[in-house]
């Protein structure tokens, strides 16, 4: 890849206070031809909540409480925080082409649209039915989210990983080390380099030395 | 094909001048080589001599009844051993002995050879610095 472009890439954006924040990432081609440095647009009204207050993260299951797909259920995929909206997986979409070129229509898929967090509800595990959530702690302590109908504790979602492993679930294969042997402490310090200590165990005596060249 | 697809359409055609020329791009009698130590000498004759010294040798122990596997599972944990570093190298080694000699008395400061220091890499088959071993 240039290298200018992966140095534009891993670059920290800065952007203006009145940004407008879209599902496109700020460093991303998109986010810049929606929103290059001179633009201004209308301001959007986000209704503030706080950090502390917030209830629905990713990997939750929540249900739609109005627009096109109301009444259905589906996983949170992402979260924005900066506009109070969340993407859920396969509602509320529309269609769209992507990888157009000029002899080409492009592949027609379903694009996601973000949907306002006052439009979704976290789902209550019991009965399966959205109810209002609040912060509570826990006799030991913790803090958790409660059902405000039932009273049950919602867990957190599992953060899964990219690619989709579960450690815990992970069956080694004929290559894989376990983890007792990898936790296993069989070092002994020494000032010898790998090599020589190899030499010395199989009793391999090398006396020639290399010469001194030189190259032009 | 992305140099080329880009130069057709400013409407220019021909091959492609700029991008590097390896062996992966002539006719199948050329023989080009991607910067590999010869393990020979070139002879007058045109021929190749083969020095057997000069081909690399892996030397590996024997490795019945080892436990380490190429991959690590996923289900381990992160260790909790601290990273090595040449002064915790030292502590572990050479402190010990030092300290048991100059309870001794027998500590001297112009012996640290014993102990491990080399005042120079002349001389050694694998020398630290310049380093001539791949790992």
């Amino acid at each position: 890849m240039r290298l200018t472009a992966l140095l534009s890439m891993a670059a920290r954006v800065v952007v203006p206070k009145d940004y407008r924040y879209g599902t496109n990432r700020p460093w991303t081609e998109a986010a810049k031809r929606l929103n290059p440095p001179g633009k201004k647009r209308k301001k959007v009204f986000v209704e503030p909540i706080e950090a502390k207050d917030w209830t629905i993260l990713k990997g939750d299951m929540v249900e739609i409480l109005a627009g096109k797909d109301k009444g259905k259920q589906g996983k949170v995929v992402q979260v924005f925080r900066r506009r109070n909206w969340v993407i859920l997986e396969g509602l509320n979409t529309h269609y769209r082409f992507v990888g157009k070129t000029w002899d080409y229509r492009g592949t027609y898929i379903a694009s996601e649209a973000p949907l306002l967090l006052r439009d979704v509800a976290l789902i209550d595990p019991t009965d399966r039915k959205p109810t209002q959530i609040e912060w509570k702690y826990t006799e030991e302590g913790e803090r958790v989210r409660v059902s405000s109908r039932t009273g049950r504790i919602i867990p957190k979602p599992v953060v899964e990983r990219r690619d989709g492993i579960v450690p815990q679930q992970w069956k080694d294969g004929p290559k894989d080390t376990s983890p007792e042997d990898t936790l296993e402490k069989t070092y002994a310090p020494s000032l010898k380099t790998l090599e020589e200590e190899v030499m010395e165990k199989l009793g391999i005596q090398e006396h020639r030395r290399h010469q001194k060249s030189y190259w032009y | 094909m992305g140099v080329l697809s880009t130069l057709m359409r400013g409407l220019v055609r021909g091959a492609d001048r700029m991008s590097e020329f390896t062996s992966k791009r002539g006719p199948r009698t050329l023989n080009k080589g991607r910067s590999s130590r010869p393990a020979g000498v070139k002879l007058p004759s045109r021929k190749f001599l083969s020095v057997r010294a000069m081909i690399p040798e892996f030397v590996v122990p024997h490795l019945e009844g080892f436990k380490l596997k190429p991959y690590v599972s996923y289900r381990s944990p992160a260790g909790t051993e601290p990273r090595m570093t040449a002064q915790s190298l030292f502590e572990q080694v050479v402190a010990p002995q030092i300290t048991r000699d100059f309870t001794k008395g027998t500590f001297n400061k112009d012996q640290l050879e014993k102990y491990g220091f080399e005042p120079t890499q002349e001389g050694k088959l694998f020398k630290l610095y310049p380093k001539n071993y791949v790992r």
